[in-house]
């Protein structure tokens, strides 16, 4: 079947519009929050969540299937001043300007927040406290900077959860949630300071539970009414079912496919009226939905192409309303992006191959649709049918950088690092791009964006940044003095070990705050252990806490930069520490042979051991420096080595590096080569990217891999990169994504953007529209070397 | 509809037919009636119910299910027999057994699946043989397309008597090919296998285009038949001639046959024909050899 007319229609307002920024849920949170000054915060959240679910306007828009709007337009970005409104004023102005993700916002809309909303909040935001508190001495590293960046943490909320369908959601329904905190309520005398605590926490799920009701509740007489006045006759028939649907659920577990999507999305939609979240995962969708759709074919009540319009209807739903973010952030995070990772295949709980229908038809959806989200991620186990890797590849055929394809061993082997149980971790679904991570855990999976390009110029500027000559590094000797190449690879590791530091320091202060300050009694509902033990997610309430995860930006320019210093200073002695310095000062100017000499040092990604051991020599130390520290819940930081689109920005403050690299120009992402320099084969390419060990990075790792479109042309094509895979993974490694449009195609879509709205491009860890990135971003990707064999 | 074809055996873990561990498929039928046969149950695609008396209990079970009334001793009565298998469902003892199955692709498919991963860790794949796989050349087309678009090493094992036009393509998609001159000799070749073999030798020459693949022509080597000097030498000298690319594998003669002949109650191949010993089998390998054709072994 091919995409539906309904479909269609909707995709294009996706694909054409602009999305639009709603200051409604702002203005309703904050009416509420101005009547509850002193009571509990969670107690507060949950008032405001529900008064905002009670007056918000309701929108079913034209022809949809699945209902729940998060403002009055159908691409819709929301404010939440709780978290930041200072950030929003200063860029506000220009967000539709901007040259990453702008928005529309007018000029009354302006006014009205700037008038009625902001004022409430002044001194009482996180961003504000934040600011406060952060210690001085990390002050001028971790804000703003691009080079210990974690403003999404203090800017935003935490997001980054996977609300568990399987065993609370669709199992006990908003309704029993509510119930089942009467319950435990009603055992507790509030004689304690924790029970004191657990008596607000079980109220505010309480209130946040019956927000959501109240929300479909509206949904469901507005469908009716809409019903009552329509003359369509088929239209008329779906407001009925809508309605019928918004009655059953999100208060009861579902009980056929429909239900249950809406009730996917209900639970969504809460998520992202309460906190505008990054990463509001919806996990195994094939695994907890097939039992919905089996049981309905089987009686007869749906057919396979009415599953795929829903699932469908789904997609646009996820891809509709977008995560606002400042322009800082947005450069870290491009493309509109929420990062709503639904991962399927791999293997069940149990074990077994999980591959069933719905696996299948969620590659064809985003086949179908071309919507950037969700984020979809397959997991491929040893095992795992041919049918399932053929699929996989057809899709990465077509271009669309989906689907992220993960190593389900690599990931089953990082949960068991991080301390998951074994039938947990073997049931592990992706977060945000490709962090491995499981719905039942409390963890901030994108915390910090570490730049290893900073460090490298502190180690060999005394500390400064080439471009500002300001000194935010360690003390350091000269250049000049440093005698051997281990005193530069000591000094790049105190600078990278102190930029961990800060890391840690700006984490825990942000950390502190969201405990006090922004508890989450939505989210909290959607995790088992939390309502039994009645703490809150943001309190360490789910059953796994996992520490914050510190990615590392520029793991093959450092590796190349000390493989350049080692051969060309110390072997070769073609030039001195002196040159070497005074040549990145002058970003290479006047230093042109050098330059090209530096250029020609061994690049990571090309199986070249000299380099390839500098990398993971780089990359361990990493891990031990990382993973030492621990957080507010005694747990462990977590290294990673993921992309989201930060190595464009961390690569924007750094001065020219040692590898030949011009000042200001991206670094690398993840654990892929330097931009082009992977000259030999794809092979060459993993079996760099394998030698780090991938295990113990459980915040994630990624590769970005460009592949000539005629490489996956044919079925054999395809299998032949099915095998490729397989063997990446065999090797240890977790992640790879591919890029197979050719160069031709994205500077035809630069050159008539138009024509290529529904382009998608692999970014890092996710695609996106081509056509919504900016600039440099656009050419950073055609930058990437497009292997042409394999 | 699914396309179906007449198998004799999908043998697994084969490491005999081509590089690495391998599935081979044997599949009926064969323009060639070698009177050394090893498979003759492969001879025609119908199915055949072998009776294999030593590990037969006598039950009855068989003669009970029998459609056409027969008893125990299969061999009394085989020309009644429409080999529709009822007796091998129910043997107790697998000593009646069905000799071809007709299956789908998607069956052959769907029993090779489980061996993707030993075929891609070994470098193996599948093997199409027989009879003569070109016999059933739409059912190998089939699978040698679908297999090869998921990436998996092909080759083939073929007696050459088929027209070569019809089966290009086919041999297009194999990385390897197996083609037997039995004997050079074209009276002799009449004499044994019932064919003449201008065809197959025909066929070998125009395999010359395919110049980038791996060609292997083999020899079953039989005492009494073409074990002699002259004959492996001038084979050899056609090969080098005419496939200078190409190397030879001389295969010693076995009787592990002889079972089935007796199980689908045939006269068992003559006794004339003998194992030639390993040291003659070295000798006519230097021959070959010598005459500027390596030989290989997938022993």
């Amino acid at each position: 079947m091919a995409i539906t007319e309904r479909v269609e229609k909707a995709r294009q307002n996706y694909v054409n519009v602009k999305p639009h920024i709603s200051y409604e849920r702002a203005e309703l949170w904050t009416e509420s929050f101005m009547k509850t000054e002193g009571e509990p915060m969670c107690i507060r959240t949950a008032k405001a969540f529900y008064d905002t679910c009670d007056k918000m306007d309701v929108h079913i828009f034209d022809g949809e299937l699945i209902v729940g709007a998060t403002g009055e337009f159908r691409k819709c970005g929301i404010l939440t001043p709780e978290f930041s409104w200072k950030w929003v004023d200063k860029e506000m102005d220009t967000f539709d300007k901007r040259p990453q993700d702008p928005y529309d916002m007018t000029d009354e809309q302006r006014d009205f927040v700037r008038k009625n909303i902001f004022p409430y909040w002044k001194g009482k935001s996180l961003e504000e406290h934040f600011l406060a508190q952060i210690p001085e001495s990390s002050r001028d590293i971790v804000i703003d900077t691009g080079i210990v960046d974690s403003d999404s943490k203090w800017r935003q909320a935490v997001g980054e959860v996977t609300p568990d369908y399987q065993d609370v959601i669709f199992k006990l329904g908003w309704g029993g949630i509510v119930k089942k905190c009467e319950e435990k309520l009603s055992k507790l005398e509030g004689v304690t300071e924790e029970d004191l605590d657990r008596i607000d926490f079980y109220n505010s799920v309480i209130i946040s539970a019956k927000a959501l009701l109240r929300y479909a509740e509206r949904y469901a007489d507005e469908a009716e009414r809409m019903a009552s006045v329509e003359t369509d006759p088929t239209r008329k028939e779906e407001l009925i079912q809508i309605s019928a649907n918004c009655r059953r659920v999100p208060e009861n577990p579902p009980e056929t496919f429909y239900e249950a999507i809406q009730m996917l999305w209900f639970t969504q939609v809460g998520g992202v009226l309460n906190e505008n979240p990054l990463s509001l995962n919806p996990g195994r969708f094939d695994q907890y939905m097939y039992p919905y759709y089996k049981k309905d074919k089987d009686a007869g009540m749906i057919t396979e192409d009415k599953a795929q319009e829903l699932i469908e209807c789904l997609w646009l739903k996820y891809s509709e309303w977008v995560w606002t973010i400042s322009a800082n952030t947005a450069d870290y995070f491009a493309g509109y992006n929420q990062f709503q990772n639904l991962t399927v295949g791999g293997r069940t709980r149990e074990g077994l191959d999980a591959t069933n229908d719905i696996t299948y038809m969620a590659l064809k959806a985003t086949e179908e649709v071309k919507t950037h989200q969700p984020g979809l991620s397959v997991k491929i186990h040893p095992d795992c049918p041919e049918k399932f890797m053929s699929a996989v590849t057809e899709l990465i055929s077509k271009g669309t950088g989906f689907p992220a394809v993960h190593n389900d061993q690599a990931g089953y082997q990082m949960l068991i690092n991080a301390g998951y149980e074994p039938e947990d971790a073997r049931d592990w679904n992706n977060c945000g791009c490709v962090v491995p991570h499981f719905r039942k855990t409390g963890e901030w999976t994108a915390a910090v964006n570490l730049n290893f390009g900073s460090a490298i110029e502190f180690a060999l500027n005394e500390g400064k940044q080439f471009l500002t000559d300001k000194k935010l590094g360690l003390d350091q000797q000269p250049a000049a003095e440093m005698k051997t190449y281990e005193d530069v690879e000591k000094a790049f590791l105190d600078q990278l070990g102190n930029l961990v530091k800060h890391s840690i320091i700006a984490t825990i202060t942000a950390q502190r705050l969201h405990e006090e300050m922004v508890p989450r009694p939505y989210l909290s509902a959607t995790m088992e252990q939390c309502l039994e033990d009645g703490v809150d997610l943001s309190k360490g309430g789910a059953k796994y806490n996992v520490g914050p995860v510190i990615t590392g930006i520029g793991l093959a320019v450092s590796a190349n930069s000390l493989a350049a210093i080692k051969k060309l200073v110390f072997e070769d002695k073609v030039c001195d520490m002196k040159t070497m310095h005074d040549a990145l000062a002058a970003d290479w100017e006047g230093y042109e042979d050098l330059r090209a000499l530096a250029r020609a040092v061994p690049k990571y990604g090309n199986d070249d051991a000299y380099v390839d051991n500098i990398a993971i020599m780089i990359s361990n130390y990493y891990y031990e420096e990382v993973h030492k520290y621990t957080d507010v819940n005694g747990s462990h930081f977590n290294p990673a080595f993921m992309g989201i689109s930060n190595y464009i920005p961390a690569g924007r403050v750094c001065g020219a590096t040692p590898d030949g690299r011009k000042a200001t120009t991206p670094l690398s992402e993840g654990v892929s080569p330097f931009t082009g320099s992977d000259e030999s084969t794809p092979i060459a390419a993993m079996r760099s990217a394998a030698k780090v060990n991938h295990d113990v990075y459980s915040g994630g790792t990624l590769l970005n891999m460009r592949l000539d479109q005629d490489l996956v042309s044919t079925k054999r094509g395809q299998a032949n990169l099915g095998n490729l895979i397989r063997s990446y993974f065999q090797l240890g490694a977790f992640h790879v994504q591919f890029n197979t449009v050719s160069n031709e195609v994205l500077h035809a879509a630069q050159k008539k953007p138009d024509n290529y709205k529904d382009l998608l491009v692999r970014v890092a860890g996710y695609s996106t529209q081509f056509v919504n990135l900016s600039r440099t971003m656009q050419d950073a990707i055609i930058a990437r070397n497009a292997h042409k064999n394999y | 509809m699914d396309i179906k074809g007449r198998v004799m055996e999908i043998q697994h873990f084969s490491v005999n037919d081509g590089d690495g561990i391998r599935s081979t498929i044997f599949l009926a039928g064969c323009p060639l009636r070698c009177q050394w046969c090893a498979n003759p149950e492969g001879f025609t695609p119908d199915n055949k119910i072998a009776w294999y008396k030593k590990t037969c209990v006598a039950c009855g079970k068989c003669a009970e299910v029998c459609p056409m009334g027969i008893g125990i001793d299969l061999d009394l009565e085989r020309e009644k027999c429409t080999a529709c298998g009822k007796c091998a469902d129910v043997c107790p003892t697998g000593s009646r057994k069905r000799m071809v199955t007709e299956m789908t692709a998607d069956a052959v498919m769907q029993e090779l699946e489980p061996n993707m991963s030993v075929f891609r860790q070994s470098g193996g794949g599948v093997t199409f043989s027989g009879g003569d796989p070109m016999q059933q050349a739409y059912f190998v087309r089939e699978l040698s397309s679908r297999l090869y678009d998921l990436g998996i090493g092909l080759a083939v094992e073929t007696e050459g008597y088929f027209d070569f036009d019809e089966v290009e393509d086919i041999l297009e998609k194999m990385d390897l090919i197996f083609v037997d001159i039995k004997v050079l000799g074209p009276k002799r070749h009449r004499q044994f296998t019932g064919r003449d073999n201008d065809l197959i030798l025909t066929n070998i020459k125009k395999m010359r285009r395919f110049t980038k693949k791996r060609i292997v022509v083999r020899i079953p080597v039989i005492e009494g038949v073409n074990a002699d000097d002259f004959n492996i030498r001038r084979t050899a000298e056609f090969v080098k001639r005419h496939l200078p690319n190409a190397s030879m594998e001389l295969l010693p003669y076995h009787r592990l046959g002889e079972a089935k002949y007796e199980a689908l109650g045939m006269d068992t191949p003559s006794e004339e024909f003998k194992t030639p010993p390993k040291e003659r089998i070295e000798e006519l390998k230097k021959l070959v050899i010598g005459a500027g054709v390596q030989t290989i072994s997938f022993k």
